[in-house]
């Protein structure tokens, strides 16, 4: 009796662990193996072309650098200045905290000094991306995903607004319209945005006779279409996260700041916009980092000029058969993405999703 | 040849389809002189020589008439797998390679890839030479593919379709017909200019634009040599003279006018200037990319000899290469069969696409061979100007 007292409380332990299991072998086979195969890829040599099955494992740590070099030159300059950037503006607060103790902890001179930092960050990575001309795939990935992801917050949290607020009895009408146009494969859509933008066609001609576009001008095969694609093809990975998080507001906390003589945009910039930062923060992840390893919209609205790194990696795979180069170009994007997220994720606090 | 042998998804025809309705519209042209063909070959072929077995091809999209599909079974008693998923050289490359290096067998006995990637499997020794001896109809092979230079022994590959580059364009938006390679980089057509992804074809016609004579491709191109095409061609795509680099998708791109012109394939266009009149298609003064070819390879682990033979009989038969011609609106690797598709297809016998006259052929140059570490240099900096 005494034994069966004793596995009770054991059977209970292991419950956890059981009910994570699925998830966990399903994580094991389709995420860690590809990727320390992926890894073992980028660390070898291939000695004979389009034969990537017979790699040689070689700690070969310069196809990080080769693959780094080739497709993103003006990527690491921008990165270098970026940081020096940051640098600078942080030895400036930390002179400022230093001298005045009192600063750091008003909170709103702390946000003030982060929003230089990063500030000093971005405007520097900016500023020598557009001097170089937004030159290698690296660079325009980014800046490609990066406005898509704004874009996306800019149409799609008013959108969750409207029909979270607003929507009443049509909420799972309107949500479901969100929704609908991606029953189609992600492919047709992309090519329907061709049919719709092509030079001869109306949208073209209406931009045209409103002096918009230049009698020459066009909208397909420039950066434009292609961000306005990944915009439109990511949309309801914003809107999703951004709905749920203001549906679960409570419209009780609005009023109550309206009864406190709040204006509406001051409820909405006190009350509700820090609600649903949780649901930007995931919308921003989910758009951002499929759109930065996108290569569908580069190829088919933009033109050779437009391409982004998810074609490169493509190409090495599947045209070029080099798969340690391959394999290093995906470690580099994924380790600058993992590492945008983490200060992304440390700048806009995350205590809201994890606590 | 193509990247992707897409169905074209403007009109939604198949050539099949685009090509009945070009004759019907031509009504009825007097078919009755070319009727008196020859007698086919095929009919040697009696009841009691049955092979059968199993046959498994692997081809293109669109490349076969469903006739022949359905005929082939019933004339040789053999039980075809014919699949239609090889959309691109590389691709199918970087999908069987593992199986092929392992010696597995890949499923098909029969695969039908562009000349210069059936050089590459003949190299790495992953498909066998071809049952000639049991084969009755090769010397139905024209004569200018013999011993080509993608197969200088003509052991391993037998053509399928044949064709050759040159530039469409559609003259309501050039304003003027199209002559040269020259026309490619007219700023005049900034942004309205294509070419093929397919670096053969394109270079091609880049190494003409810069100088090169045909008779200088013809004896081999080194990376040296090409620099100046090359360099040419970037400040092309970069400066937005070039709009887009495709596989077969230009035809859609040419039919919405978003391209005035580009670098084509014949086939494609053969089809499509029976639709459109104000599409034409040229081989530019300086000269053409052609004839290229995608070509059938028995895979080394195929065992089925005479199933093989059997196929490669069938479609060498010219009675059956005009039907499948006539369908492609290639040109078909089999000598004389302009009797048997007029014969079928009044309009397309009398299409210049499809039978390109002398001078035409004159112009024609073969994208000579690469030395392997050329190839790969090549190949990396055409990506880079791609986009890839």
């Amino acid at each position: 009796m005494a034994g069966a007292a004793d596995t009770a409380p054991k059977r209970g332990r292991f419950a956890p662990y059981g009910l994570l299991s699925p998830g966990i072998i399903w994580l094991i086979l389709f995420f860690l193996v590809p990727v320390a195969i992926l890894l073992r890829a980028s660390l070898s040599s291939q000695p004979e072309r389009f034969v990537p099955d017979d790699l040689r494992f070689k700690w070969k740590w310069s196809n990080f650098s080769n693959a780094l070099n080739r497709f993103g030159p003006q990527f690491q300059d921008a990165m270098r200045n970026a940081l020096i950037a940051a640098v600078v503006v942080a030895v400036i607060i930390a002179a400022v905290v230093v001298l005045r103790r009192g600063l750091w902890h008003s909170t709103r001179a702390r946000r003030l000094l982060i929003g230089a930092l990063v500030a000093g960050f971005f405007g520097a990575y900016i500023i020598t991306s557009t001097v170089d001309g937004w030159g290698d795939h690296f660079q325009r990935s980014f800046l490609y995903a990066g406005i898509a992801t704004l874009l996306c917050i800019a149409i799609g949290y008013p959108l969750a607004y409207v029909i979270a607020f607003r929507g009443g009895a049509y909420k799972n009408l309107l949500l479901g319209l969100v929704v609908v146009p991606f029953f189609t494969t992600y492919l047709i859509r992309t090519i329907a945005w061709k049919t719709i933008l092509f030079d001869n066609g109306p949208v073209v001609d209406i931009l045209q006779s409103i002096g918009v576009l230049g009698d020459s001008g066009r909208l397909l095969a420039t950066p434009g279409a292609v961000i306005g694609g990944l915009a439109y093809n990511f949309l309801p990975f914003m809107v999703l996260p951004i709905y749920v998080s203001l549906e679960k507001i409570d419209v009780n906390l609005v009023d109550a700041a309206r009864d406190l003589y709040s204006s509406p945009a001051r409820a909405f910039r006190k009350v509700v916009l820090p609600l649903s930062l949780p649901g930007i923060f995931a919308g921003t992840l989910l758009t951002f980092i499929p759109a930065s390893g996108d290569f569908i919209n580069a190829e088919l609205l933009g033109s050779p000029t437009t391409s982004m790194i998810g074609n490169v990696v493509q190409n090495q795979f599947l045209v070029q058969l080099d798969y340690p180069t391959a394999a290093a170009l995906s470690f580099v994007l994924m380790a600058i993405i993992t590492i945008a997220v983490l200060i992304y994720a440390k700048a806009l606090g995350t205590e809201d999703l994890t606590g | 040849m193509s990247n992707d042998r897409t169905p074209q998804p403007k009109s939604g025809l198949s050539r099949r389809e685009f090509l009945t309705r070009g004759a019907a519209a031509a009504g009825g042209l007097a078919a009755a002189p070319y009727l008196l063909g020859g007698s086919p070959a095929w009919a040697a072929v009696d009841e009691g020589a049955k092979v059968g077995g199993k046959v498994d091809v692997l081809n293109w999209t669109f490349y076969i008439d469903k006739k022949s599909k359905k005929d082939f079974p019933k004339q040789t008693g053999i039980k075809l797998k014919y699949s239609e998923t090889l959309d691109d050289n590389n691709t199918f490359f970087a999908k069987y390679q593992e199986q092929f290096a392992n010696d597995d067998h890949i499923g098909f006995d029969i695969v039908t890839p562009t000349t210069w990637m059936a050089a590459r499997l003949i190299e790495l020794g992953y498909v066998q030479p071809m049952p000639f001896d049991l084969m009755e109809n090769r010397g139905n092979l024209r004569a200018e593919l013999e011993n080509p230079a993608w197969d200088p022994t003509g052991e391993y590959t037998v053509p399928w379709q044949t064709g050759y580059t040159g530039i469409a364009y559609n003259i309501e938006a050039t304003g003027r017909e199209i002559t040269s390679v020259e026309d490619l980089f007219d700023p005049k057509f900034e942004g309205r200019v294509g070419w093929l992804l397919e670096m053969r074809d394109s270079m091609t016609l880049a190494l003409l634009s810069t100088g090169m004579t045909r008779e200088e491709i013809a004896a081999g191109v080194t990376f040296n040599d090409a620099k100046p095409a090359f360099d040419r061609l970037e400040k092309a795509a970069q400066g937005g003279q070039i709009r887009r680099f495709t596989g077969n998708s230009y035809v859609s791109d040419l039919l919405s006018g978003d391209f005035a012109l580009n670098v084509a394939w014949s086939g494609d266009v053969a089809q499509l200037t029976l639709e459109e009149p104000n599409l034409r298609f040229v081989v530019p003064d300086e000269g053409g990319h052609g004839f290229w070819a995608d070509v059938m390879c028995m895979v080394s682990t195929s065992k089925r000899d005479k199933q093989v033979a059997a196929w490669l009989d069938y479609f060498y038969d010219p009675v059956n290469a005009a039907r499948v011609a006539g369908y492609t609106s290639y040109i078909s690797p089999v000598a004389d069969i302009e009797d048997e598709l007029a014969a079928i297809d009044p309009d397309a016998a009398e299409n210049t696409i499809l039978f390109p006259e002398q001078d035409v052929l004159d112009r024609l140059v073969q994208f000579p061979l690469l030395d392997p570490d050329d190839e790969e240099r090549f190949d990396e900096r055409y990506a880079e100007i791609t986009g890839g």
